[in-house]
């Protein structure tokens, strides 16, 4: 699917041959306005792309002699969309309990039409999780422009999603998982202990002793292993993983919190964006540990009221880092999606943290904004190319790049 | 406390300087200047100007109540405030104890509205279905993990680090929580744990857990009354042989008597430890139960008691407990020749009889479907009722405060307004028994938990000043650079 092919709107300023040829090694983009989401929105933008990697970005920049130009100054770019939270083309539902080490991506089947779908509405990156309540597992971030597992997968250990509710039950599984880590450590201890053992007895035994006449001496001490629920939760203690729990309300935060109190590490928040929501309550302590939150761009009432209100733009106004996900788990929604987070800015939303909710936030999530999330020096050419504002509804998607090639998009528009 | 010795030095250099400047109170103030660190931490609260009444019958008016960390610090007139108090202004208002709901719906704890309820008019994530599990139960009572009734608790002592499961539910921001507090209910009994309503936090929820033991006592199961009565038998005998044990010598003493048989529960009663609680109606059981609280010396709680009136005396010399819905209407039996039914004196002729009484309604949920008035947030005015029948006011008071408190075991913390207790207080615009009374403020632990100006529940009744605008909705101030940003050129 993805073709090494450049589309071409205007006949004009072209410095390369008719659509339907792949996009050379080193070429230069020029546009009208490029939003960076790191460092704002840059007009006239000039974007060296070398081998799928963008080379240097800037303002007017001077294009050597040679390179070739693709010329697109009726048009905006942005980074392409990152949804970090989805199930597409993965079905049922999951177990409940506790199963870090399960992941997500030995469920990727990735013929599947769907996948490309998406990245022609935009999202080129989609983050997958294991489904279920509980700790589940693993979630796994692909590029959905690619055909096959390998050209897929950006990362198999995205975030460890574990679902949590105000009650004992998931107070107990929390410190049963941890717990792990804290026994293994002390395995680990007992083992060196009786291996230290094993030592002083081998040379007490074997000092006078010919060399040859010597037992076998006992070999360098090997730490057990950890098991599958030890091994993750000690990735996560370690800062290698960073974890995302689902909750539903403020209350559940603020229980979460109460186990979480003296363990470090990173974790994110899952909050489905409902009506009665009442995450505002807290949205000044999510913000000053500037947590991501994960959500819909949805406005939600207050209990027993008709009453909206905005808490996406509560949350990011407070210093959390925003991450919004598309309304529903469907083509359709991916392909509202910008609509509806226009909705949110209507409403109050910071612009600015809407697109980087939808960009560098979801990238940041998945672990992957080394790679992609924003337009920057040495990330992926992953463009998405706008007649006019990407939040204003009327305004068309025109084409895709990913990793510094157009996709071939007849059938969309 | 470290104020007192920082104090202390520096007043022996005013006394000698100048012995006549020697006066507590400035000393106290400089201290604050010069001592950096000793209010550290310290939450001064007062709530000034109101009348107090503090639920052991005094009535202090145009007083102060100083908070100190969640714990009542002083009540009195003219007190000193230390720099940083913040302060309520209660002129013309009234204090009362914080209300003690006995059985109340677990929808204060725990209820918040179900986030999820409503239809998804989008696909719902994966997880999301797994919000809505359990929808069907919402309107139902929750009910948490069953105690045991056999544990034991030692909860008098055990008050610090104290958890039950509550803990681990409890849902501070509960919209049913916060209309408790907007009718003066700051502790709630759910399934037998007392609950100290607190918003916004959830440590230290739980105050007992335990404290009532359930026992049958009725006059159509015969069998049932002979066997509880041979339990308390047993149990009394095993503690005397116990006891007679323990008395002897060692080495004349033969084994421990066996505790094989005795019922844990009647033990836990017999030693003091929790306290029996029956539901029951009619005079006969309540007779009977009378006498089994005396052969055995146990005070019993009585949920009901709707022919209490008749059989008053007798359980006023059982040192009962009574847990009444003065509203209660049940018909006398014309073909008896006694009196019997309900009576709307029933409260009145209990207490006056020397039992405890506690008012509860005739709905301990908290119900906006039909019921209004009769539910839990009717708690105050069902006490009102009780007045009407010829109860004493502060008995009624104390029927919602301190009686349902020693019940739980927690009235060495809540019940009533006095120092060293939970700063527990509601602040109301009139009499708290008066069916037109409303609830201004309500504060928990030092904590103004509900300011009716705020909520969107009683703000448009007589609100407090006319250029107050409630908005529940309210988004926080529209950034208004953000708004004009988005418009895009």
């Amino acid at each position: 699917m993805k073709m090494r092919k450049l589309l071409f709107g205007m006949a004009g300023a072209l410095a390369l041959a008719s659509p339907g040829l792949a996009t050379p090694d080193l070429f230069a983009l020029k546009v009208r306005n490029a939003e960076s989401v790191s460092q704002g929105t840059i007009e006239h933008a000039v974007i060296l792309i070398e081998d799928g990697k963008i080379l240097t970005i800037g303002q007017d920049l001077e294009i050597e002699r040679g390179i070739p130009v693709v010329d697109r100054t009726d048009l905006v770019v942005t980074p392409g969309f990152v949804d970090c939270y989805s199930r597409m083309g993965m079905s049922g539902s999951g177990p409940s309990g506790t199963f870090p080490w399960l992941k997500a991506t030995t469920e990727l089947s990735p013929r599947q039409g769907v996948y490309n779908e998406l990245a022609e509405v935009g999202v080129t990156t989609l983050g997958l999780y294991t489904p279920g309540s509980g700790i589940s597992g693993q979630a796994v971030a692909i590029d959905t422009s690619g055909s096959s597992a390998d050209e897929m997968v950006l990362s198999d250990s995205a975030y460890l999603k574990a679902v949590v509710r105000s009650n004992s039950s998931s107070r107990r599984m929390l410190e049963g998982a941890f717990e792990k880590v804290d026994k293994h450590h002390e395995a680990v201890e007992k083992a060196r202990e009786k291996w230290e053992k094993d030592q002083e007895k081998w040379e007490k035994d074997n000092k006078k002793k010919d060399k040859d006449e010597r037992d076998p001496e006992p070999g360098p001490f090997e730490a057990p292993e950890p098991d599958g629920v030890a091994g993750t939760m000690m990735k996560v203690l370690d800062g290698e993983l960073s974890m995302m729990f689902g909750i539903r309300k403020a209350a559940d935060y603020l229980h979460l919190q109460s186990f979480i109190e003296g363990r470090e590490f990173e974790f994110s928040l899952r909050v489905p964006a409902v009506n009665d929501l009442d995450l505002w309550e807290v949205t000044d302590q999510i913000g000053e540990l500037g947590l991501r939150v994960i959500m819909e761009p949805r406005l939600t009432t207050r209990a027993w009221t008709m009453r909206e209100r905005n808490i996406p733009a509560e949350l990011a106004r407070a210093g959390a880092e925003l991450v919004l996900i598309p309304n529903g788990d469907s083509l359709g929604s991916a392909k509202r999606w910008r609509h509806d987070v226009g909705h949110l800015i209507k409403n109050g939303l910071d612009r600015d943290a809407a697109l980087r909710a939808m960009t560098l936030g979801p990238a940041i999530e998945l672990g992957v904004d080394e790679r992609l999330g924003s337009l920057d020096v040495g990330k992926d050419a992953n463009l998405l190319f706008f007649d006019g504002d990407p939040f204003q509804p009327t305004t068309n998607l025109v084409s895709v790049m990913v990793g510094g090639d157009f996709l071939d998009m007849e059938d969309v528009r | 406390m470290k104020t007192l010795d920082m104090t202390r030095p520096l007043s022996f250099l005013f006394a000698g300087l100048a012995a006549a400047t020697l006066a507590v109170a400035p000393g106290l103030a400089f201290d604050d200047h010069e001592g950096g660190d000793e209010d550290d931490g310290d939450a001064y609260y007062a709530i000034v100007g109101g009348d107090i009444y503090t639920g052991t019958g005094e009535v202090l008016r145009g007083a102060t109540l100083l908070s100190k960390n969640g714990k009542i610090h002083e009540i009195g007139y003219e007190l000193y405030l230390p720099e940083g108090t913040e302060t309520l202004d209660a002129t013309g208002l009234r204090l009362y104890p914080g209300m003690v709901a006995l059985s109340a719906t677990s929808n204060l704890s725990q209820g918040n509205f179900a986030p999820g309820l409503e239809f998804h008019d989008f696909t719902p994530h994966e997880d999301d279905h797994s919000i809505c599990g359990d929808c069907g139960k919402f309107y139902e009572e929750i009910v948490p993990a069953a105690v045991d009734p056999g544990e034991v608790s030692t909860t008098h002592l055990a008050v610090e680090g104290f958890r039950t499961d509550f803990d681990d539910s409890f849902d501070p921001f509960g919209g049913y929580m916060v209309m408790a507090l907007a009718n003066g209910i700051t502790t709630a009994e759910q399934s037998n744990v007392a609950i100290k309503l607190k918003r916004g936090e959830i440590e230290g929820v739980s105050l007992s857990e335990s404290q009532l033991t359930s026992f049958q006592w009725s006059g159509s199961n015969p069998s049932g009354k002979t066997d509880l009565r041979q339990k308390f038998r047993d149990g009394y005998q095993y503690l005397r042989d116990m006891r007679l044990w323990e008395e002897l010598d060692k080495d004349v003493r033969g084994d421990e008597p066996s505790k094989r048989g005795i019922d844990s529960r009647v033990l836990s009663v017999l030693e003091g430890k929790t306290l029996a609680r029956f539901s029951s109606n009619e005079q006969g059981d309540l007779l009977g139960i009378a006498r089994l609280a005396q052969q055995y010396g146990f005070r019993p709680v009585i949920q009901g008691a709707v022919e209490g009136w008749v059989v008053a005396d007798e359980l006023g010399r059982a040192g009962a407990y009574a847990i009444v819905n003065p509203r209660v209407r049940r018909d006398p039996n014309e073909r008896l020749a006694h009196p019997n039914g309900s009576s709307i004196e029933n409260a009145a002729l209990l207490s006056a009889a020397g039992v405890q009484v506690a008012i509860v309604p005739s709905n301990t949920r908290i119900d906006l479907g039909g019921s209004a008035g009769r539910d839990l947030l009717g708690l105050a005015l069902e006490a009102g009722f009780a007045i009407r029948g010829g109860l004493a006011e502060h008995r009624a008071l104390q029927g919602i405060t301190t009686v349902p408190a020693r019940m739980l075991g927690i009235d060495h913390r809540v019940g009533t307004l006095e120092v060293g207790k939970d700063a527990d207080v509601v602040v109301a615009d009139g009499d708290l028994l008066h069916y037109q009374t409303l609830v201004q403020y309500t504060v928990v632990e030092g904590k103004v938990v509900y300011d009716k100006a705020e909520e969107i529940f009683y703000a448009h009744i007589r609100p407090r000043t006319t250029e107050e605008v409630v908005d529940p909705g309210e988004q926080a101030p529209a950034d208004e650079e953000s708004v004009e940003e988005s418009v895009e050129d």
